[in-house]
This record gives C-alpha cells, structure tokens and sequence, in this order.
C-alpha cells in the first residue's frame, strides 16, 4: 500500500516517517515543499537523513494516488491539504488540531464525506492500554458517577523547534490549541462524545526563556470545563516542562468518581536513575508507542476502507473546547462552546 | 519564657494535634467544650477543664479556638474582651466580614490574632516558597496543588456548609492561602464545586466532594487549587507543581515516604499526615506563635493573611454557585494591625 506524508512543518512529522520506515507492508513518498530551502532540518535534507523517497511538490506524491495520506504541515495550512488528499482519493491522518477554525473543520469532514474518504484526527493517547484499564474502572462501576476529571498536559514550548507554534496565524494560538486537545479526546471517549457546555481559560505569557521576545500566543493554561450533568473538568495545557530536561512532559489524568479515584499516567518512566556522562537525570520513557498504535489503526482503516477513529467529528468537538477557551480568554467568563 | 496561660475552647481534631504543641512549651492549658470531649482530652493530657467559656477565658493570656468555624467570630471577640491574644484555627471565619470584624476587634483590644494556616509549615511548602522568593525558579508563571483526603465524617459539622464553608472554605482555603502567600494577591477567581456539599444524613453511602480553583494572581501568575474529600479509603495525600522559566518543582507527599507499613490495611484511611520525623508543622506553628506572643518576631502568618484567605475563599463559593469568574477587590484593606508589623 502505497502512503505519503505531506510537510514535515509539525515536530510528529519525523516519528512518523521513522515508525512507518520499519513497516514493510508499505510504501512510504513524502514532501516538504513549504520548507525554507537550505533548512537542514526539513525538505529533502531531512528526508535523506531517515531515507525515504523524496518528491518535490504536493501534486507530484498525489499523482501517485497514495491510498493513505498523512497530513502534518502548520496547523491553518491542515484544510487545503485534506482537500487535495481528498480529491486524489485517499484516507487521511491530519495532524491535531484538525484545523484552527470551525469553519475550517467542517469543510474538511465535509469534503471527505463527498470524496467517500476517511478523516482521522492524530491523537494517539486514547490507543494506551492504560487508558483503556481506566476507562473500565468507569464502565465496570468501579469509578461509581464521575464527579470530576482533572488533566495535565505539559511540554516544552514547541516554538524552540518549530517556530510557528508561537504564530498564531499558523499555529491558531499557542500552549491551549497545542495541549488541550489531547485531553480533550481523552474525555471525549470517557464521556462517549458528550461535550462541555461551557470552557473558562485562564492564560499567560510568562514562560517566555530569558532573553528572547515574549511570543504573542500563550505559553500557560489552565482550563475549566463543565458538562450539561454537573461534571467538571479541568486541564493544565502549559508548556511549563522544561526544554533541557531529559523527556519531552507528560500527560495525566485523574478521575474523581463517588466510589472511588483513578489515576492515569500515558508517560511514565520506566526507568529512571542518573548519567554522570551527561550530568542529567535518566529517563527511559515505557516502550508502549502509542503512535504507532494510532498508525497502525490508521493503516488497518484505509486498507479496509473503514472509518478510522479518532475521525473528524472527534477532531470538530475537542477543537470547539479550544475556540472557547480563546473565547474565555477574551472575555474573561466561561464561553459556551455552541457560539463560537 | 513567662508563664503561659493558653485556653482551649473545642475539644475535637485540632484541639488534639495544637495540645501536645502547647505542653511541649510548658503551657498550662485549661480546655472547654460545649461538648463532652474536653473532659476526655483534660484526662488524657492532664489538662485542667473549665466549666465556662468565660471561666477558661478570664484565666487565660492566649485563646486557642479550636472550634467549629461558625463560631470563631463570637468567641474570639469574648477573648479580646478577656484581654488574651488569639490563635484561631482557619478558617478565620466563614465570611471576610466577620473575619474582618475579629481582625479589627484584635486591634482594638490591642492583642494579636494569628491564623492557624498550618500548610505553611509544612517543610515542603517552606522549601517551595524559599525557590521562589530567592528567585531558584526564575520567573514562576503557573502552578497546581492538589488536597485529597477522606470525607471529614468525623464530625458532622464538616458537611454542613453553613457551619464549614463546605470543601471550598474548610479545605481548599489551604491551598488558595500557599497560592497567595507565594504569588501575591488574588485578582479574580473561577471555582466549581461537586458532591455531597451536605453528607446525606444516616449516611447509607459514603459522600464524597470535590471542588477547583483557577486563580489569576496580580503578579500575572496563574494557578489551580484541587480539592477532593473522597471515599473512606482515600488515603491523606497533597502535591504541587510550580514551573518557573528556570524549571519546576514538584512535591507529592505520598511519593517518598520515610516509612512505609503495608499489609495492616485498615477499614478507614488515616486523616492525618505522617511519615515525616521532622518537626510536627502543628508544633512548628504554634511555638512561632507562643514566641509572638512573648514580644518575638512577628510570624509567617498574620490576621490580614487570615482574612484575605476567607475573602478568596467567598469569592470562590460565589463562582461555584453562578458558575462566572469573580474579581477580587483588594482594595489595602484598613490595616487593623498598622503601626506594627504583626
């Protein structure tokens, strides 16, 4: 089965190519036709480091009608590419978040129905088997009714590799559009596609690194969600872990119910120590790959002509939390998530 | 150090941990109750009961009310009157007004009030403030902090918000005060509250509360306060996390116990910390006071910070009950104690 990747603008583009370079049920064309010439850490440069095939514009992979296609350029480019994966006829993996307005979401689901291709939101988190033990506790009663779910999201600003995170005309904001929404499809399945009526956001600037000009999007934020039922949520979306520390961040989750509390960790390390080479603290992160659970599940789906889930919908409703988030920020009340 | 006479008004859970403190400074306590525990606790640690409110208070030099908060205000004010300084367990009051009214009240007797903000004596949370006030975090900009513990079925007033303030004013007021004491004033706060804000009477199942905090402090930082008073078995647990742009820190009290016994598994969890051999913080707390009390330098804690948590904490209820964020007006309040640091 043919499959392309189309920009290598988003950070995941690199895990990507190298997960499915270790397939050999496919075959892999890639492009990065919007990179700036010379960067050695895009285009063609980048392509010949993790040895894929190479092609020099988004037309020329899709003349090769891939059958699946991976999107993962800067967040506001997301619609145009779908809609040319699309009418080449291929099933689509886009990048989160699926795009940075409603408009823009809806076109894409839309154009794939038209097309009869499959829209897959990238979040990988819920494919964790952890994740799937905790929502049993939920299921089995072991939870008893959900009072409140509490998430934290942190990474090192992406910005320091990839410098349109930090631009809000690509990226659509800053640390909430980047880490609410992995949470956000995490409730989104416990919760059985129920949405929040309302998001309140509170964020700053701060954790701008000495020296350097104070981005314009946000770097911290801490959400609050409530549901038509009473439930809250609440969700630190910060790119408050530190650049230099030996692992990306994290991502928890933590559910109150009446009988009882679970507690989730997608990253845990599985070992940790200390390296007096690098005069860092060690640590191995589990050998649980999640992303290659979401590409395998991706791949199984466009080979069989399946829907793939997490799909637009998903990527639609968990958008919308953020579109109100940015909204409460604005007015500094909760924002209801149906007028944005 | 002079005689010190300390009269202890209740007889329940924090009578119990601030009692021993008081012995170990050679106090001589009398207790009163309105209940039948001060008889129990004047046995067990040898303490002289007295039969009135006003009999304990005559005698005293220091009032330490140990009451539920509902009555705090009545019995601090009967304390200035008696002309003894005041340790009043937090929450201060249940209202900022009535807080309000016993900080001015201190100051118009002349006696001090002091807070008991017992977190702030907690070595972790010591250590966390010294990271950022010398400046070890760089410039902090976000935080968490979490509190779980069991639902406080031990006494029923807990679980009646008029008596308690409910999980947002009797439990979460801890943190809300580590988030003000570390970040500055509150500007405007957004909370949410869930559960049994009233345990259901004979209970026939176990309540459980949770509640959330956003706070937008004045410096520009943003934290989260967590609550939960959960199942009977949740264990006594509380974490933070603060990022600063020169790194973190995170503290999880259950994450790195000195001790650890497994396997004698009890129907209930413990309501209190342990595993710490340091200093007890109760202890810590209450010698700082008896040493202002004497004319020693002022304390961490003072009645302004005993108000201005009240005041956050009111604030909070009335987020969770609209569901709209509140400012905070902190207008200098009318120092009540101005002219001394204290």
């Amino acid at each position: 089965m043919k499959v392309a990747l189309l920009s290598f603008a988003h950070v995941h583009a690199t895990t990507y190519i190298q997960l499915l370079s270790d397939r050999n049920d496919i075959e892999l064309i890639v492009t990065d036709p919007d990179a700036e010439p010379g960067d050695p850490t895009r285009g063609k440069a980048l392509a010949d480091e993790l040895r894929v095939t190479y092609r020099a514009s988004y037309e020329e992979v899709l003349a090769e009608r891939p059958r699946a296609v991976i999107i993962t350029s800067e967040n506001a480019r997301h619609r145009k590419l779908v809609e040319q994966a699309a009418s080449a006829g291929a099933h689509i993996l886009c990048e989160k978040p699926l795009a940075t307005t409603e408009d823009d979401a809806r076109a894409m689901i839309d154009t794939c129905e038209q097309a009869g291709v499959s829209l897959m939101t990238a979040y990988p988190v819920r494919f964790h088997p952890a994740f799937a033990a905790l929502r049993h506790t939920l299921t089995d009663g072991t939870l008893g009714p959900l009072l409140s779910v509490h998430g934290v999201n942190n990474s090192r600003p992406p910005a320091l590799e990839r410098p349109w995170f930090a631009d809000p005309a690509l990226a659509g904001g800053g640390a909430i559009i980047d880490h609410t929404l992995h949470v956000a499809d995490l409730l989104d399945v416990l919760l059985d596609g129920e949405q929040p009526t309302h998001v309140h956001a509170v964020a700053n600037t701060l954790l701008t690194p000495d020296g350097a000009d104070r981005p314009e999007v946000e770097s911290a934020g801490l959400l609050t969600l409530t549901y038509a039922n009473g439930l809250v949520a609440t969700i630190d979306c910060s790119w408050s872990h530190p650049a230099t520390h030996p692992t990306w961040g994290g991502l928890t989750l933590t559910c109150v119910g009446r009988r009882a509390l679970v507690e989730f960790d997608a990253f845990p390390p599985l070992l940790t120590g200390y390296d007096t080479a690098q005069a860092t603290t060690r640590w191995e992160p589990a050998a649980t790959d999640l992303d290659a659970a979401m590409l395998d599940r991706f791949l199984t789906a466009a080979r069989t002509g399946q829907r793939a889930h997490p799909d637009g919908e998903t990527g639609l409703r968990t958008l919308k939390t953020v579109l109100a988030a940015y909204t409460s920020l604005r007015t500094g009340q909760p924002a209801t998530t149906t007028a944005a | 150090m002079k005689r010190l006479d300390v009269a202890v008004i209740g007889a329940g859970f924090i009578a119990r941990t601030h009692v021993p403190a008081w012995i170990a400074l050679g106090a001589r306590i009398r207790i009163f109750s309105t209940d039948d525990q001060a008889a129990l606790l004047a046995e067990e640690f040898g303490l002289t009961e007295a039969t009135s409110l006003e009999e304990a208070l005559d005698w005293a030099a220091v009032a330490d009310i140990c009451t539920p908060t509902a009555t705090h205000r009545d019995i601090a004010l009967a304390a200035f009157e008696a002309g003894a300084n005041v340790l009043c367990e937090k929450p201060l009051a249940l209202t900022p007004g009535d807080a309000q009214e016993m900080a001015e009240a201190a100051h118009k007797a002349g006696r001090l009030l002091y807070p008991g903000h017992v977190v702030r004596f907690f070595p972790a949370y010591i250590r966390l403030r010294d990271a950022v006030t010398s400046g070890a975090l760089g410039r902090v900009a976000v935080a968490r902090f979490t509190r779980t513990g069991r639902y406080p079925t031990w006494s029923s007033w807990f679980a009646d918000p008029a008596l308690s303030g409910g999980i947002v004013t009797d439990q979460m007021l801890h943190d809300m005060d580590i988030a003000r004491w570390l970040f500055g004033e509150v500007v405007s706060i957004h909370a949410t509250q869930r559960g049994n804000l009233t345990a259901p009477g004979p209970a026939p199942k176990a309540p459980v509360a949770t509640g959330s905090a956003t706070l937008t402090h004045e410096s520009g930082v943003i934290s989260q306060v967590l609550g939960v008073w959960g199942p009977p078995a949740t264990p006594f647990r509380y974490t933070f996390h603060v990022a600063g742009s020169n790194g973190t820190l995170t503290h999880d009290s259950l994450a790195h116990p000195s001790v650890r016994v497994t396997g004698a598994a009890g129907p209930e969890a413990s309501a209190v910390p342990t595993g710490d051999f340091g200093e007890d913080p109760f202890a810590a707390q209450i010698r700082e006071f008896a040493t202002a009390f004497h004319g020693g330098p002022a304390p961490r804690v003072n009645a302004l910070d005993g108000v201005a948590a009240v005041k956050i904490a009111a604030a909070a209820r009335r987020s969770a009950a609209t569901g709209l964020a509140v400012a905070i007006h902190n207008t200098t309040p009318r120092t009540p104690t101005k002219g001394s640091p204290r």
